[in-house]
């Protein structure tokens, strides 16, 4: 079994999400919780998401603007443990 | 400051800004100075497809099945999408391509461009299917009130910076007269237009579409008009890879990670950018009133889809740095997503919601990690 990590959205739901089960934004659908998304491909940029704190690894690169403190979750992984904004 | 098609000056187009920089003369893509244009280049040709791959016949029966305010719902945001495109397939190329400095962007923005065409011929193929003759809808977009709102607004921006750049390249910087007219032509004037006119465009293929393409998807919803969704998932995806070249530009602006000059106009100007978006937003809302005046469709009335477009633009204001401004933080409109899902567009050609058969796609659902065991 791969390593798994806490990945707190919005201040209010725990997930335990295993990075090898697909991407954060799958994780967040599986726990029931609102997404934002259009593409699913990383170049839309609707799913972009707030990292307030952990780390990242995109598993397809980003064409979407990723601007600093954020990530998009339709195409990435967490690396540690993670608190979001989606 | 006259255009050469050739600039013989030896230059590095690394070491050149996007805009207002040396004229590009080799078109060489094995080094790039913003790698991100290569790879919509690359993106959007892989997206390549043509109107006439995707069968409309059926809609010309469903549409005469819709009642007197569908079809007017239906035509009307034909027209404004005509009138988007037909802006988009030239005036990237008139305003941009004079003063593009490095031959990635040049190259993206003629693919872009070339892109918006596709979109315009799409429109006449749609149309040329619903009417034996529609010239009058084509006729009536340069008549018809609500859509010249709409025209002015879009393309001013662009007409300005085309005028200036043509001042500068003939009569270089300075005061200059034309039909009694002074204009003041500088450097640090063309780089505001030109931050305008980007985010005039970025404005535009950021939510002007979408109050179309959520009706559209809204009749789809009803198993109608499903030729013309197809068609419109087309044009959904490839306007969502033009919105990420506008973000794209006005971050490294703002990032001081192209012309320094650059980044102080984004500052200057940030006001008068988020006035161009707002009132964008504003302007779809009322698109939106003038849509449904002779009454909703069912799925969807003037209120929820201005609470749609409210959506969208907090989406689309963050991307570029400003705060969300609307309160609309959900999606009143959760079955548009099933339509923007890039890989939706690639299923069996048998199955009545899908776009299109596979044409020179890439087989996005592979991922990096697919690959992770591979060792060499």
């Amino acid at each position: 079994m791969s390593k798994t990590f806490k990945v707190r959205v919005n201040g209010q739901h725990e997930l335990t999400v295993d990075p090898s089960d697909g991407s954060l934004l799958e994780a967040m659908e599986r726990a029931g919780i609102e997404t934002r998304y259009h593409c699913r491909d990383g170049f839309c940029g609707a799913c972009r998401t707030q990292v307030k704190s952990g780390d990242i690894d995109y598993i397809n690169e980003p064409l979407a603007i990723v601007r600093p403190g954020d990530c998009l979750a339709c195409c990435c992984v967490p690396a540690s443990d993670l608190e979001i904004d989606h | 400051m006259s255009y050469s098609t050739f600039n013989k000056n030896q230059i590095n187009p690394l070491n050149e800004p996007m805009f207002f920089g040396n004229s590009v003369n080799v078109a060489r893509y094995d080094q790039q100075k913003h790698s991100i244009f290569e790879k919509l280049i690359e993106k959007q040709i892989s997206f390549f497809w043509r109107p006439e791959e995707v069968d409309v016949s059926r809609d010309r029966v469903d549409f005469q099945g819709l009642t007197d305010s569908e079809k007017h719902i239906f035509i009307s945001n034909l027209k404004y999408q005509t009138l988007l495109d037909s802006v988009q397939g030239r005036s990237p190329n008139i305003a941009l391509l004079p003063i593009v400095s490095i031959p990635e962007l040049e190259t993206w923005i003629e693919t872009w461009s070339f892109f918006e065409t596709i979109h315009s011929r799409s429109y006449t193929h749609i149309l040329r299917n619903l009417f034996t003759d529609p010239s009058d809808v084509f006729e009536d977009i340069v008549i018809n009130k609500e859509i010249q709102k709409r025209a002015e607004d879009i393309s001013r921006y662009y007409d300005d910076l085309i005028f200036f750049t043509q001042l500068w390249q003939t009569h270089g910087e300075g005061d200059i007269e034309v039909h009694g007219e002074v204009h003041h032509v500088s450097m640090r004037e063309l780089k505001k237009k030109l931050f305008l006119c980007i985010n005039s465009v970025n404005a535009l293929e950021a939510i002007r579409f979408y109050v179309s393409f959520a009706c559209t998807f809204a009749f789809a919803e009803r198993d109608l008009m499903e030729g013309n969704s197809k068609i419109i998932r087309l044009i959904a995806r490839d306007e969502n890879l033009h919105l990420v070249s506008t973000q794209n530009i006005l971050n490294l602006w703002q990032y001081g990670k192209d012309d320094p000059e650059m980044k102080e106009i984004a500052e200057e100007l940030r006001d008068e950018a988020l006035a161009i978006f707002m009132k964008a937003v504003e302007q779809e809302k009322e698109w939106a009133h003038y849509l449904f005046r002779h009454g909703s469709m069912i799925g969807l009335n003037e209120e929820i889809l201005c609470q749609y477009v409210e959506y969208i633009a907090n989406m689309r204001m963050e991307a570029i740095g400003f705060d969300a401004p609307f309160k609309q933080r959900s999606n009143p409109l959760p079955w548009m997503n099933k339509y923007l899902v890039s890989d939706n567009v690639q299923v069996a050609p048998q199955e009545a919601e899908i776009s299109s058969y596979l044409v020179g796609q890439i087989d996005s659902a592979v991922s990096a990690s697919d690959l992770g065991d591979f060792e060499l």
